[in-house]
């Protein structure tokens, strides 16, 4: 794109409707430094084992729980992390109950998939789709953390149908989970308080970042740059060297491409045709943007699929309402139910296959090297169902609060 | 002297597809000078007779440790027989699943501190030495080593 000059390096680099958008870049390098920091305390394996005793050695208890705690953490950290600090432990207590891990750690790549959908920071397409539209932290848990509880509370049931009968263990093997010590898992209590400390910040920090006009990154780097600075490290090169650099230039190229794509008009011209389909009725509108992203982002990642959509509503927002502009035409009320639907198309698709989303690919891989194969159509077999009843229920959603009640 | 001076010819071998369980009879089982009083790593040959692995009593070990105890800091929450049932899981693997396949090795016709340094460097037991068509004919240990040192240091009264 920029050899040809169909986008010249100075639109990529600094042209905010074109380029590289930095809000989504810094605040996932600064999230995954916190994280590098925060991991090797070892607070992730003692929520896990934690959570596993909670759960008395009880395979469905355990199951339910550890799908809990990774909604929750996924919603506040991002979704590969979250999996990739449980899935190890997920493995251990398997073994130790002698049971198979795979739909542990399917139903854990689906519930991360869930409560990564609730907040701004929880799933990549949520960071775009706030830095494009303006939306701040608290709008998308005004927005999507609602629903996300609900969609979570009826998982959770549809796990008891599959799950709940199945599953029995000897009591000496419970016995097993509920004689770890969890304490032991922390390494390093001084720095865990710290990181807490400053995970509490950053949070608080998201929640009034609207009021205090800050944009989520500066939010997300102070942090990252408080936490380096109390953890009294001699090495913070290590931690920042551990950020997922492939993943960062990934998005850069992405955004690139995309405000190419943009710039040549594709992105309009599709736009048009979107509003020929639903006779621009916002409704039809809607729902056809979150049932499309659904199945787009069960079959492809739905980071480049946001990245697209995001410039084609905008498109579309205009060609509705050519009057306005700036945060009167992206905050439309009219125009917001859309994306709260892309966001809940596009993360909630993601459960659909093996590889809709970052998640499921990582727990596939883990499961592989572990020796437990999952084939692509076991993963749909759970994930299919599950992706159509959750898009279900936030079609339902859509339709009663924004479109029935309107509030 | 040089590496073949004093390294020990290879005896027995291992096939890529042998079963753990059936290596670790074979390695019991194998001979040292003349004696039958097993090894503790064996080279794997294919069966044109070329070097493709080491297996080594480490590398079983590894084998049985879950992948997943790697990836995070779980040694804490092991428990009573876990080593015994995760060394069952291994027993019909293959030999080259488990094998190290980057073995490091050394020419027939290396000087000795061309040995001793690629034994510390990489902090190997053994070294498999190879003859002029590039094929296995001994190992060198970590001991016969420090036994030509010895014999430098003390003459022949050991």
């Amino acid at each position: 794109m920029l050899i040809l000059k169909i986008l010249e390096q100075r639109e990529a680099f600094h042209v905010e409707e074109l380029g590289v958008d930095w809000n989504v870049i810094f605040l996932l390098i600064s999230m995954m430094t916190i994280i590098n920091l925060m991991r090797p305390t070892g607070f992730f394996e003692y929520i896990a084992i934690k959570s596993a005793k909670w759960g008395k050695g009880e395979p469905f208890r355990i199951m339910a729980i550890f799908a809990v705690v990774t909604a929750v953490l996924s919603a506040l950290l991002d979704n590969v992390t979250t999996v990739l600090l449980l899935a190890p432990v997920t493995l251990l207590i398997a073994d130790a109950l002698e049971v198979d891990p795979i739909p542990f750690l399917i139903s854990e790549a689906l519930a991360s998939n869930i409560g990564g959908t609730a907040t701004l920071i929880g799933d990549p397409p949520n960071i775009m789709i706030a830095s494009k539209a303006k939306l701040n932290f608290m709008d998308f848990i005004i927005n999507l953390t609602p629903p996300v509880i609900i969609i979570m509370i009826i998982f959770l049931f549809v796990l008891k149908i599959f799950f709940g009968k199945k599953l029995h263990v000897k009591p000496e093997l419970k016995k097993r989970v509920l004689e770890m010590n969890e304490r032991e898992a922390i390494k390093d209590p001084v720095m865990l308080k710290k990181s807490l400390f400053v995970l509490g910040v950053v949070i608080l920090g998201f929640v009034f970042h609207g009021m205090l006009h800050y944009e989520p990154a500066t939010v997300a780097l102070f942090g990252a740059g408080l936490l380096l600075l109390i953890s009294g490290t001699h090495d913070p090169h290590h931690y920042l060297a551990e950020v997922e650099w492939p993943t960062i230039f990934f998005f850069m190229g992405l955004f690139i491409i995309i405000g190419g794509v943009v710039k040549v008009g594709l992105i309009k011209w599709l736009s048009v045709k979107v509003l020929a389909i639903t006779h621009g009725n916002m409704f039809a509108t809607s729902m056809l943007v979150m049932w499309f992203s659904a199945f787009a982002s069960a079959f492809v990642d739905n980071i480049p699929y946001v990245a697209t959509m995001n410039p084609l509503i905008i498109d579309m927002a205009k060609q509705l309402w050519p009057h306005l502009q700036g945060i009167q035409l992206l905050h439309n009320p009219e125009l917001m139910p859309l994306w709260w639907s892309l966001a809940l198309g596009a993360c909630l698709g993601g459960n659909g296959t093996a590889i809709g989303a970052s998640a499921n690919v990582i727990v596939v891989g883990l499961a592989e090297r572990a020796g437990r194969k999952i084939s692509f159509v076991r993963f749909m077999f759970y994930g299919m169902p599950i992706m159509i009843l959750t898009v279900f229920l936030s079609m339902i959603y859509v339709w009663l609060r924004y479109y029935v009640l309107k509030f | 002297m040089k590496a073949k001076d004093i390294m020990e010819p290879i005896k027995d071998t291992l096939r890529p597809q042998t079963t753990i369980k059936e290596a670790i009879k074979q390695m019991k089982l194998a001979r040292r000078g003349e004696q039958r009083v097993g090894v503790k790593g064996m080279v794997v040959l294919d069966s044109d007779g070329n070097l493709i692995g080491m297996l080594s009593i480490k590398d079983i070990l590894r084998a049985i440790i879950p992948e997943y105890m790697t990836m995070a800091e779980l040694g804490e929450f092991t428990w009573e027989g876990m080593l015994e049932k995760m060394a069952k899981r291994v027993e019909n693997m293959k030999v080259e699943e488990v094998m190290t396949k980057k073995v490091i090795t050394v020419n027939e016709n290396a000087p000795l501190m061309e040995v001793a340094d690629i034994i510390i460097k990489h902090n190997l037991q053994r070294v498999p030495v190879l003859g002029k068509d590039g094929k296995p004919v001994g190992i060198i240990y970590v001991r016969d080593l420090y036994w030509a040192l010895v014999k430098a240091l003390l003459g022949e009264e050991v």
